[in-house]
């Protein structure tokens, strides 16, 4: 049967890594939604110069695992002199990877905001740029929410690929306690635990900001 | 904008405005003028170029060639950069409102942020004046009790009165109305034809595109009617309501009246 003793004496090391998840998940979050806006921009931009570049990176990263992306940017890029610490190079390839997820939620949440609304903007004499931000993007938003919030859920669960690189969250937390417990059910089961914990929470604080943004009642 | 000297220009100079889509050619040339104050209604069958000569004045649509000035500004300018001819279609995009068939209203905006929006943002107005004028131009068209609601509680003729009432609030010299009943319901329709009449006497300068053949009748100083990308017969609304020259005009008024 279940090993309670041992869930209960282990638990302050997965409390503490569970801070360290949440601390890589948030960072990598925020710079993914940069990433994201961006790429998105540059791949809806008339200008090749941005919008070739913005499709080679979105086209990179979904066609290779995240994985083998992590292992090029921490085993690969010291080669070149580029020798980031394991936490960086976790934040980085998990930012990257969810940036290209999230440029492609928000290219289409953008293109769903009907030409009409452009076209008034414009006859306003609204310039394209402050078109964008003051009228298309807000209405994306809306759009866009739901499935970006399906991105960060994904996002906190693939930091447990982190684990490779010597991070140690929850997944490596529990690996090495197997190793001194020899109870491999209860140990991996209390970082299930504490995933499900943080993306529930995400989940909660994402429906609490979808209908913040909704502004129509008809 | 108004200067006290004579003017030697029209409100609207068209010449020569051609406009391609791929191999369709959908203005094949239109020379047209528009006087101050005069109010055009533009008529003929779907597919005929009203709505493409209406957003190529604007430049919603980019002319093939051709020259089109308002106020005696050249509007579609070659002589600019990329980044100079944005900010100058921005500038001249301002004298001119334009009021769509579908209302284009902002959604996410309640209805004084839809009227106050472009004069902040563009015009640089403080949010007070903005305000002041946004409800000044409610009232005008009937719907000061309005001003806090979201476009998605209005009526399609509501809606319209909105729209008329954001492209006023940039006092533009000219008034583009594309269809703007076609969407609504009949027994709304004649709300938004009554602002528009009340704008007309005010001397707006008004090019309207419509099938409100009643509409042309009262209020058009000059119908003008286009088929096949051309102007093929204008004149006073007594004229070509009541004596038509050219078959396709005769053929048309038969069909709609």
């Amino acid at each position: 049967m279940l090993d309670w003793s041992v869930i209960f004496h282990y638990s302050p090391f997965f409390l503490k890594a569970a801070v360290l998840t949440l601390q890589i998940s948030v960072i990598s979050l925020i710079v993914g939604l940069v990433f994201g806006l961006v790429a998105a921009l540059c791949v809806l931009a008339k200008n090749p110069l941005l919008q070739w570049p913005a499709r080679f990176y979105v086209w990179l990263i979904r066609s290779t695992p995240l994985l083998v992306q992590l292992f090029i940017i921490y085993f690969g890029f010291p080669q070149f002199g580029l020798d980031l610490s394991p936490f960086w190079s976790g934040v980085l390839a998990l930012a990257l990877n969810t940036g290209a997820y999230n440029a492609e939620t928000i290219r289409g949440g953008i293109q769903s905001v009907p030409a009409g609304q452009v076209e008034a903007a414009r006859s306003l004499g609204m310039s394209a740029a402050l078109t964008m931000r003051r009228i298309v993007l807000p209405q994306a938003l809306r759009l866009i929410i739901p499935p970006l919030g399906n991105n960060f859920v994904i996002l906190i669960k693939d930091t447990s690929l982190v684990s490779t690189i010597t991070l140690v969250e929850l997944t490596l937390t529990a690996q090495r306690l197997i190793g001194s417990t020899y109870k491999p059910f209860e140990m991996y089961l209390m970082a299930a635990f504490f995933y499900a914990l943080l993306t529930t929470g995400a989940t909660l604080l994402l429906k609490k900001l979808e209908s913040r943004a909704a502004w129509s009642h008809a | 904008m108004k200067t006290t000297e004579e003017k030697t220009h029209p409100m609207i100079d068209i010449r020569g405005l051609r406009k391609c889509f791929g191999a369709l050619e959908v203005l094949k040339g239109i020379d047209l003028q528009v006087a101050e104050s005069e109010v055009l209604v533009l008529i003929g069958p779907s597919g005929s170029g009203k709505s493409t000569l209406l957003r190529c004045l604007n430049h919603l649509e980019t002319p093939t060639s051709g020259e089109i000035s308002i106020n005696g500004e050249r509007v579609n300018r070659t002589d600019l950069s990329a980044r100079a001819f944005q900010r100058h279609l921005n500038r001249v995009r301002t004298h001119m409102g334009m009021v769509f068939q579908h209302f284009n209203l902002f959604p996410h905006k309640t209805v004084l942020e839809n009227i106050t929006e472009a004069p902040v943002q563009v015009l640089r107005q403080t949010r007070e004046d903005a305000r002041r004028t946004a409800l000044e131009l409610l009232e005008r068209v009937g719907l000061l009790d309005k001003c806090d609601e979201y476009p998605a509680r209005l009526s399609g003729g509501q809606k319209q009165r909105v729209a008329i009432a954001r492209a006023l609030a940039m006092q533009p010299s000219v008034m583009l109305f594309d269809e703007v009943t076609s969407a609504l319901d009949p027994e709304l329709v004649g709300d938004v034809l009554r602002v528009m009449e009340d704008l007309a006497r005010d001397g707006m300068t008004m090019i309207v595109v419509t099938h409100e053949m009643g509409f042309a009748q009262r209020v058009a100083d000059r119908v003008v009617f286009m088929a096949d990308g051309d102007i093929c017969e204008q004149g006073t609304p007594e004229r070509i309501f009541n004596d038509p020259q050219q078959e396709r005009t005769q053929k048309f008024l038969g069909d709609v009246l």
